[in-house]
This record gives C-alpha cells, structure tokens and sequence, in this order.
C-alpha cells in the first residue's frame, strides 16, 4: 500500500555527500520532512528517499548540514507526466482524447429493445424515433419517462415501456399486452354453415341442433348445426310444439377435397451481367450519409445497386453508428431464356402445398395429395388435388326472424368464446 | 578506563519519587517487537546508520542497535522507528 501511494505522490532519491551525513538525516526527522530507503554504506555518502513535495526542502537542508544534496532518478507518477510537459502535440491529444471521451461518452449511441414477440424491433424504434429517442441525441436531454409514455400511446400493442441510459447505450424494456379474447355477441342469433362441402367426420354441438351425421355429405353453404330449435311437446299431452332461437355454437369437421392451381411462363426474362460495374464508397454517422464521390450519376441503362457497409461492433448486440459502405452498380441486360421444366414444376408443387397448409390453418390436416402438370401455348399448369381433414363449420347470422313460433332465448348479453367465428 | 556517566538531577529525582523517567527527565522509551521492530521515543538523532548496526544519541547515551537488513523506516523529531531482524542492542 505505502509503495502505491509513494508511487501516487512520486518519490526523489536524493545522494547526500559530506562530513557527517547522519546531521543530514537527523534535520529531516525534526522537520517532519518524511523519508525511506536510507542507504549509508559507509564514507560520507547517504541515499536516502524524500516525496516529491519535500525534496526541495531535503535540498535546502542539505546547506545547514554542510551537506551536498544531489538529486538522483526521480520515481512515481508527477515525474512521468512532467516527462510529456514539454510534448505539446501529445498533451494536445490528450486532452483532445479526455475531452472526446468525456463528451461523446453522453451521447446516445446505441438502443437496444429487450423483451417484444410480436412487436417488431423496428416498430417500437420507430416510435421512439418520432417520439425523440434516437442515437446522436445528448442523454442528459433526454426525458426518458416522456418518451416512454408517449411511444406507449402510439403503440397499443405494447403494455409497459422504460428507457435506461448506461452511458452510450439507451436500454429500452418492453412488455407486450395480453390480446383481448374474441368476443362473441350472443344476441347474435344463427346456424353454423359447412364453409366447403364434405363428408361429416365428426359434430360437436354446443348449442343448437346437430342436422347432420357422422358420414353424411354436406354442400358447401348447407346448415349443419341450426340455431332455430323444436321443442316438441310431451307425448299425448296435447300442448304445441315451440321454437327456439340461439346462437348456434360447435366444431364440424370433415374429409373436405381441394383442388389449387397455379401457372408459370416457361419463358422468362432473365439478366446478363455484361461485366461492367462502378463502386462508390460512403460513410455513414447516425443516419447521415457522406459520400466519399463526386459524380453521382449512372451510365448504365439498367443496372443493379449492391450495397455493403461495414461498422465496428461488438458481437451482434453493441455496434457503432458509423459506418463505412461500398456501393457497386453493375450493369445489365435483359434476354428471354427457357426455364427448366422440372424445376418449375417442383416450384409450382412447393407452392401449392404451401398454400394449402395456409388455407387448412392449424386445425386442418393434408391426408393425400395428388398433382397433375399440362403445358399450354408455352405456360406451364400445375394442379394439385388435395383430400383434408378439417373444421369446415362456420357461423352464418340470421339477417330475419327463422321460420317458426320465435322465442328467443339469448343466455346473456355476451359471452368470451373464440370457437365458432 | 571509562568513567562512568552520572545520572542527571532529573534522572534522579524521577527515580526517587518513582515517576515515569521519559516523561520527567526526557529519557528515551524503547519498544521491542520481536525481533523485528525497534521503536524508540525522545531520542536526539542518528549517529551512524548501516543496514548492521545502527547508533542513536539517547541523550546521555548511545544505543546501539546490531542485526541484519536494518532500515530506518521512519524517523522524525522525537520518534524512530526500526525495521530489520535484530539480535542485539548495546547501550553505551
């Protein structure tokens, strides 16, 4: 610890010469002048250690002991610095250095966005853009709880919001809201409807009456589960029959067959490079480009622009806001060329199987598929029949009163229920 | 042969009425850690130093501190403080 702090407040050896150095030694401790690494190997000669703030005084003292007082290598951190006091370029860039660091080190650099799913990134960075955060601004001016509440407003989607700033780095935490479930209007009266025809697999009436079986078939648009209800009568009891209206509600599902097509040109416009290309470079400080050319013109026709930046970061999260790019534009034409067959027509079945999962939806399920391809007038078809198993039930509102003595029966004013919409 | 030094008036009146003789007449007070710190109070400055032996004027004698690596790690006015390993100390 004494040899830190020695280092801190830098030390002066001193070489004392003359008749009776320990005089010499014996005035420092009555003038509370403090001193280490007393050396006397004998003679007239002493090496001793004195701080840097004493050893002028250690010096004057020397004259009273009839001493000469040399001063030897000085040690510790003022005789390092006083080493660059006549290199004025370096203090210059020194402080230059301390100063940039100590006034950039307050600038926003960075935002990072933690904790959205949904929510895009860029989204949320947009909003706080608009609502004043955004890298280059001076953190001290920046009202982090304005701007929270403010994106907030702007973004429904988002629950709670707050902006740290560590340094050059604004850490924003977000929380996404839960989504509100679907809520269905009970008042609301009608049938479930088959959405594609279909052989009935399964019907799961939660309200309404069931106007199907397992194994029959349904056309597109038929009433599989009415929300219009007979109440028969008690047998030989001599009272009417009543209806009764409610929303009808429940799942229907069905081997359904889908047939999609889709078509490509077998002839196609494709690019040739011919070779040529110019490249340009630029910078790029926050959002500002500064372009490091004079002619911003292009000569070529049509061209294609690759652009290429690079920044210095570190690791994917923490990246400078300036960086350098390169521009090439390359020159092109355009020729027709044949497609290949085989490829296009595995493209085109790609295709059509994602677009059928995208129609089934989550529920659905592809039991076989079955593709046939025609080349016409140079286009080439593709069809692809498909045989489900899927939910074909769908709610179908009543626009009147159904047939029938109407008694409604509304069970409520609403209730939270996302099946049969 | 050496004549022997005669106490002082101080020295003596300190020693008749039982008083603390550092306090009364100035003389040094010495603490031996081990044998490895020599603390000395009122003394009057060095005489002679070397890292094996080490002279100090305690007023009306000399004490003389033998051993090896001996430093004066600090010293001012009215204390010294001694550090090394020590194996003798004479006073003359």
């Amino acid at each position: 610890m004494n040899k830190l702090v020695n280092f801190l407040r830098g030390s002066v050896d001193l070489e004392v010469e003359g008749a009776f150095p320990e005089r010499f030694l014996n005035l420092c401790g009555q003038r509370g002048i403090l001193f280490w690494g007393v050396d006397w190997p004998g003679g007239q000669v002493l090496h001793i250690t004195v701080t840097r703030a004493d050893a002028r005084r250690a010096e004057g003292l020397g004259e009273k002991a009839r001493c000469k007082v040399k001063r030897l290598a000085p040690r510790g951190v003022p005789s390092i610095l006083d080493r660059f006091r006549r290199r004025y370029a370096f203090v210059a860039g020194l402080a230059i250095s301390l100063t940039a660091v100590s006034v950039l080190s307050r600038y926003i650099l960075v935002i990072d966005v933690s904790g959205n799913e949904s929510v895009p990134t860029a989204v949320i960075l947009s909003e706080l853009w608009r609502s004043g955060l955004r890298p280059g601004m001076y953190g001290p001016s920046v009202d982090e709880r304005k701007i929270a509440n403010e994106a907030l407003l702007n973004l429904p989607e988002l629950s709670w919001m707050a902006i740290n700033l560590n340094g050059t780095r604004a850490q924003v935490e977000v929380r996404e809201g839960i989504k509100a479930p679907k809520l269905v209007d009970k008042t609301q009266l009608g049938d479930i409807t088959a959405r594609a025809s279909g052989i009935i697999t399964r019907i799961e009436a939660e309200s309404g009456q069931a106007m199907v079986q397992d194994g029959d078939t349904v056309l597109e648009g038929e009433v599989v589960i009415a929300g219009n209800i007979y109440l028969a009568p008690p047998e030989y009891s001599g009272y009417e029959g009543k209806w009764q209206q409610v929303r009808a509600q429940g799942r229907v599902y069905a081997r359904t067959w889908r047939t999609l097509t889709a078509e490509i040109p077998l002839e196609t416009d494709v690019k040739v490079y011919s070779g040529a290309e110019e490249q340009r470079f630029f910078l790029c400080f926050f959002d500002r480009r500064l372009n490091i050319y004079t002619n911003s013109g292009i000569s070529f026709e049509k061209y294609d622009k690759i652009q290429e930046t690079w920044s210095l970061s570190h690791g994917e999260e923490w990246q400078i806001p300036i960086s350098f790019g390169r521009e090439t534009v390359r020159d092109y034409t355009v020729t027709s060329a044949a497609i290949d067959t085989e490829a296009a027509r595995a493209m085109l079945e790609e295709r059509l199987g994602t677009q059928l999962l995208q129609e089934l939806g989550e529920d659905g399920t592809v039991t076989s598929t079955t593709c046939t391809a025609a080349e016409t007038d140079g286009i080439l078809s593709v069809t692809l029949v498909a045989e489900c198993h899927e939910e074909i039930g769908v709610f179908s509102a009543w626009e009147g009163q159904p047939d029938g003595n109407a008694q409604s029966n509304t069970e409520g004013n609403g209730s939270i229920d996302g099946t049969d919409d | 042969m050496e004549k022997p030094k005669k106490d002082g008036i101080l020295e003596r009146t300190a020693e008749l009425f039982d008083l603390p003789g550092d306090i009364v007449a100035g003389m040094p007070r010495v603490v031996l850690t081990g044998n490895r710190e020599f603390r000395m109070e009122n003394h009057k400055g060095i005489l002679a130093y070397g890292s094996e032996e080490i002279h100090i004027n305690g007023g009306k004698m000399i004490w003389k501190v033998q051993g090896t690596d001996l430093e004066l790690k600090a010293m001012n006015a009215n204390e010294l403080f001694i550090m090394g390993r020590i194996l003798g100390i004479q006073i003359e």
